[in-house]
């Protein structure tokens, strides 16, 4: 099996055996398949569990292709972030019949409506700041992210003409969202900081087991940012699940996590920041969850969970009315 | 004159059974499946309910702001309007707190919250932000 023979040669082994598990659940862009695999000899001998991670049949313009996150993961990593183990890269296609990374697998569990039934959970929360604060140290020039596009205009600036330019690709007329990117052009300011920012860190896509966390997944939309973003985006109501009255990813009060941050960090968070890139990040899902719907709707990749997502928009056009202070 | 029961009828029904007979019976991974099903189903129901046409205030309004003169199908203008409207909004023609931002901010509201009712009715309005 060809797959083996790469594991093999990656891993300085002398004899490989895979046994095929399933599908992992959640990731409606990525595909990601759990392997128990078997080392003889080499530095990872003894049997593993692997989660292969490759591009599913149809990806949205966010998405960063698989040796990018890869090499993302690795430099997070070496931050002391924690991370699912970053093991090998294969961009030959002949292999498993697409581009793939093998890593390690974690335990747990990473469903943010079981994660946010269990109640408060300010330790978490503040774990999950203190690893924020890791990923915020990265900062540019990294060698091994020159592939990340810099800033050209201010970091909500580029964000708001690529929400546009994703607009204009979509068949119906979206004025609510036009509403919300003019006031967040008219609003918006220069980042005092440029960190690497994850761009996809909220509930759902941490893994926790046993009330603590065990790795921070999906990395593929990350790059140059404003920590703002990132503090928002976790914070968010469209990513609380079953509590959203707990208003720090639907874990614990923001302050648990805003201290925690601050703290490892040693930055001040501005609070209108965080307001004003929390209104950004229901303008990007939405225009995501836009770009996913249409995945099914051109018959690209149909299918109900790609379908419903289309139905999503009136609550994320909800909250953007309310925080450009439209709702009464 | 159309055989009963109804669409509606079918859709409740159908509702129904997915959720008392045959998601008690079922794998957890099927279950996250018919839950999505039970979803759709539900948005369906209350879409119909709604009418065919459930935008009609919406279009008075873009009418009033717009004029009315092109013979179209209310879909096509409604969807035209909007377009006109989203456009005018990204090229900062309504940024002045004035009487004609006011009526557009109050459509955009009305119309979100339409929506809403139909795809999302117990979606939680959580007032405050804390920060």
């Amino acid at each position: 099996m060809a797959l083996a023979s790469f594991i093999r040669d990656a891993a300085g082994a002398d004899k490989v055996t895979i046994e095929d598990g399933n599908l992992l659940h959640g990731g409606a862009i990525q595909e990601n398949r759990l392997l128990t695999v078997t080392i003889s000899g080499g530095e990872l001998f003894g049997t593993q569990e692997i989660v292969l991670r490759s591009e599913a049949t149809a990806r949205i313009p966010e998405s960063r292709p698989l040796d990018q996150q890869f090499a993302i993961l690795k430099v997070a990593e070496a931050a002391g972030v924690t991370v699912p183990k970053p093991l090998w890269y294969c961009g030959d296609s002949a292999i498993i019949g697409k581009p793939f990374y093998l890593m390690k697998h974690l335990e747990g569990d990473a469903l943010g409506n079981r994660i946010t039934r269990v109640g408060e959970q300010p330790h978490l929360a503040a774990t999950l700041g203190q690893e924020l604060a890791r990923i915020h140290s990265i900062k540019p020039p990294q060698k091994d992210l020159e592939f990340l596009e810099t800033i050209s205009s201010s970091p909500a600036i580029d964000a708001i003409e690529k929400y546009r330019s994703y607009l204009d690709e979509l068949p119906e007329p979206h004025p609510v969202l036009e509403w919300t990117l003019r006031w967040l052009e008219n609003q918006s300011s220069d980042a005092r900081d440029i960190v690497l920012c994850h761009r996809d860190f909220r509930t759902g896509n941490y893994m926790v087991h046993e009330g603590a966390l065990t790795g921070v997944l999906d990395w593929e939309f990350a790059g140059w940012g404003d920590p703002h973003e990132d503090v928002a985006w976790f914070c968010a109501r469209c990513w609380r699940f079953s509590a959203p009255k707990l208003e720090a990813g639907g874990i614990a009060a923001r302050e648990v996590f805003y201290n925690a941050y601050e703290l490892a960090s040693g930055r001040k968070l501005e609070k209108e920041q965080i307001t004003y890139w929390e209104t950004m990040a229901h303008a990007r899902w939405a225009v995501i969850a836009l770009q996913q719907s249409m995945r099914h709707r051109s018959n690209e990749e149909p299918g109900l969970e790609l379908a419903l997502i289309g139905r999503r928009l009136a609550e994320l056009e909800f909250e953007c009315l309310r925080l450009t202070g439209v709702t009464k | 004159m159309r055989s009963r029961p109804n669409a509606r009828e079918l859709l409740d029904i159908a509702e129904k059974t997915l959720s008392a007979e045959v998601m008690p019976d079922i794998s957890e991974r099927q279950r996250y499946n018919l839950a999505l099903v039970a979803s759709a189903i539900g948005i369906a129901k209350r879409e119909l309910a709604g009418g065919v046409f459930a935008w009609e205030h919406e279009l008075d309004i873009l009418r009033a702001l717009y004029g009315d003169d092109v013979m179209e199908q209310p879909e096509t203008m409604l969807v035209r309007l909007n377009r006109q409207l989203a456009d005018e909004l990204r090229a900062g023609v309504y940024d002045e707190k004035n009487t004609e931002q006011e009526t557009v901010l109050n459509l955009l509201f009305q119309d979100v919250v339409a929506r809403l009712n139909e795809d999302n009715p117990t979606y939680e309005r959580v007032k405050t932000l804390s920060n």
